[in-house]
């Protein structure tokens, strides 16, 4: 097991740089998650890390060493593929041996890891069988499979619940949390996908365009995004934005619609006259009762979805979400009011969309 | 729907008569597919069955156009000469050698060219084109062309081989000689088939069983042998197929380059057939020779498929 660091790590193809000098630390036994969406870098970063990328720029360190030069045999790391990469005419049980044999671990030895790897996972009885002859979800554990049996210091994710139903996504989702408790090895994992991040990790990494947005908890990002980008990407349904300007201790929205600054999370006097970016996530809103500020606006859609409602609705220019109890049931085109929690609120630069803290 | 019967017109079940011209032509029925196939069963039937029958009816007949004699039905007598004929065995002989070396050696040749081919080149269709060009060549150019690379006084290859101290080579003197440079020429030639069929198989394996590999701790070799070679048995399994069957019938090239000398000593099956059939007019002969030519086809390919069919 060992701690893993990206120091200055950057990537470029000619002019085009696709990971711009990341700094990172990520300690032994952490869950760390890589998330952003499509091309800002995430998978190339995990690629550079197992060796299969050649690094522009900076350093990785595996434990106390720099792997730069090291060819990805030689890093002690095993990785699961987006596509499983299982060799198609191997048995599983062939499939999770190969690195044992590479490294000549002896036949006895191979087995009893197999075995309890297998046990681990529940796929003891499909070791005979060819990939061909699995499930997707099958497929999955056997590419999990094939990385324990190594015992890395490192396992690196590279999406891989990518390919997998929904359904088969939540239940491989808890597996590998499982795993992660249970063997405790440092895990790099990647995906596009927040719900995964959010679940899964110890610390998530928040990348846009090659630079990292932010690193936090889950609970971190969530309750404090540091740019609108990471308020948008994270949750779901995603955070409602809409303009506002500073007027004396509020935020004006609309010309008759404004929120008390007392209580939304920042420090210090905003200049009047300051525009900004407010962040309200749709779970934030509550019904509009006295003494909670509120929101007036025309309902659009109504989407009720058992547990609770969601309401479309137009406030000025923007249209906002917002999540109701589930007897909240209002008609398109009618008049309603919304109450927020000031605490709630999320205030952004309007120029930079970083968080005003 | 319509209701089977014996009689030309039958009735449906709402007591309508469907006259029997339309249930021949019920788009629904097995008559459709039958006109379907109709058109490639004639064709085949036109030009593989009936030569194929042809060809064996022929063997068993005493047909010699030089003889001016009709057609005589004379049994098994064909086979029974072509076991006593000596320049059959030779010749036989000879195209089964040109079969054995030829055709591990396009597989090796050709293995080698694909995967220099699959190599991340900048630009990929030079290497592509000059993969083509030997393929593209007809047979009997390039045994010609080879003819003069293997001169004994003005070919390319006594030069080179004189440049490090090798006396020359009269080729085409020697069996010996004659045969491994007709062998070296078909390699040439039919290498680039194999690589062609090779390179589609190497640009199927994805990329992450290599990573995988790597990752694993799999050297490149150990990659060539776990990953390479066993996800490209399927294709080289159809290019030996191929390829064992055109070197069974060997013609071109021996025929441009020696023309079956010293003697007959290069001389091929189909040579001999050809010389029979063309030459002689002795078209009866000829057939038989034809026969056992395509019975050893047909034996090949009967491996090879029994082949796929246990890989599969």
């Amino acid at each position: 097991m060992a701690s893993v660091s990206f120091r200055k790590l950057g990537k470029s193809y000619g002019a085009l740089q696709i990971v711009k000098n990341i700094d990172l630390q990520i300690a032994d036994k952490e869950f760390v998650v890589l998330v952003g969406p499509s091309g800002c870098g995430k998978s190339t970063t995990l690629r550079m890390l197992a060796g299969l990328e050649p690094i522009s720029s900076g350093e990785v360190v595996i434990g106390d060493r720099v792997v730069n030069d090291l060819a990805p045999r030689e890093r002690d790391i095993a990785m699961v593929f987006q596509d499983y990469a299982l060799y198609p005419h191997k048995t599983v049980y062939e499939n999770m041996a190969f690195s044992l044999k590479v490294r000549g671990v002896s036949v006895e030895e191979t087995r009893s890891r197999i075995a309890e790897a297998a046990q681990m996972l529940g796929i003891t009885q499909l070791l005979d069988r060819r990939p061909s002859q699995l499930s997707g979800g099958q497929r999955q554990r056997v590419a999990m499979g094939r990385a324990i049996v190594r015992r890395p210091k490192v396992f690196l994710f590279d999406e891989p619940l990518s390919n997998l139903d929904a359904k088969l996504r939540g239940e491989v989702r808890t597996e590998i949390k499982k795993l992660h408790q249970q063997i405790g090895t440092t895990i790099i994992y990647v995906t596009h996908d927040q719900v995964e991040a959010m679940t899964l990790a110890d610390r998530i990494v928040i990348l846009r365009g090659g630079d990292i947005e932010q690193v936090g908890t889950p609970d971190e990002v969530y309750n404090q995004p540091a740019s609108v980008f990471v308020g948008g990407f994270v949750g779901s349904p995603a955070m409602n934005f809409t303009k506002g300007r500073v007027e004396g201790q509020r935020v004006v929205l609309t010309p008759t619609d404004s929120l008390p600054l007392e209580g939304a999370r920042h420090s210090g006097a905003l200049a009047d006259g300051r525009e900004l970016v407010v962040g309200i996530r749709p779970e934030h809103f509550v019904p509009a009762v006295a003494d909670v500020p509120r929101l007036d606006g025309q309902v659009l859609v109504v989407e009720p979805l058992g547990s609770d409602t969601l309401v479309h609705f137009r406030l000025g220019d923007a249209t906002l979400t917002a999540r109701m109890p589930p007897d909240v049931r209002p008609t398109p085109g009618q008049q309603m009011s919304f109450g927020v929690d000031p605490s709630k609120i999320h205030l952004f630069d309007a120029a930079t969309e970083r968080a005003i803290v | 729907m319509t209701m089977t019967g014996s009689t030309k017109s039958s009735r449906t079940i709402d007591g309508n008569v469907t006259p029997w011209w339309v249930r021949y032509f019920d788009p629904s029925d097995r008559a459709l597919a039958v006109l379907l196939l109709a058109p490639a069963a004639v064709l085949l039937a036109m030009i593989i069955v009936y030569p194929v029958c042809r060809l064996i009816y022929t063997s068993f007949f005493n047909l010699s156009l030089t003889s001016g004699l009709p057609a005589e039905f004379v049994g098994f007598e064909n086979f029974q000469f072509m076991l006593e004929d000596p320049v059959f065995w030779q010749t036989t002989g000879n195209t089964v050698l040109i079969t054995f070396v030829t055709v591990p050696g396009a597989l090796v040749v050709g293995l080698a060219l694909a995967l220099m081919a699959n190599l991340p080149f900048r630009r990929q269709w030079p290497v592509r084109l000059s993969l083509l060009i030997p393929w593209a060549l007809p047979l009997s150019f390039a045994g010609l062309i080879f003819a003069w690379f293997f001169h004994s006084e003005y070919g390319v290859v006594n030069d080179v081989l004189g440049r490090f101290g090798v006396e020359p080579i009269i080729w085409f003197n020697s069996p010996q000689w004659a045969m491994a440079a007709i062998c070296l020429t078909i390699i040439w030639k039919t290498s680039s088939f194999m690589a062609l069929i090779i390179l589609a198989g190497l640009q199927t394996i994805p990329r992450s069983l290599y990573e995988a590999a790597d990752v694993d701790g799999a050297g490149r070799i150990r990659q060539f042998f776990e990953i390479t070679l066993p996800l490209l048995k399927p294709s080289i399994v159809v290019a030996l197929i191929f390829r064992t069957i055109t070197a069974l019938q060997t013609f071109d090239i021996p025929y441009m380059m020696t023309n079956g000398g010293p003697g007959t000593s290069t001389a091929t099956l189909a040579m001999y057939i050809h010389q029979n059939t063309v030459s002689f007019l002795d078209l009866g002969y000829g057939s038989a020779l034809a026969v056992v030519m395509f019975a050893l086809s047909m034996c090949v390919t009967a491996v090879y498929l029994r082949m796929i069919r246990t890989k599969g």
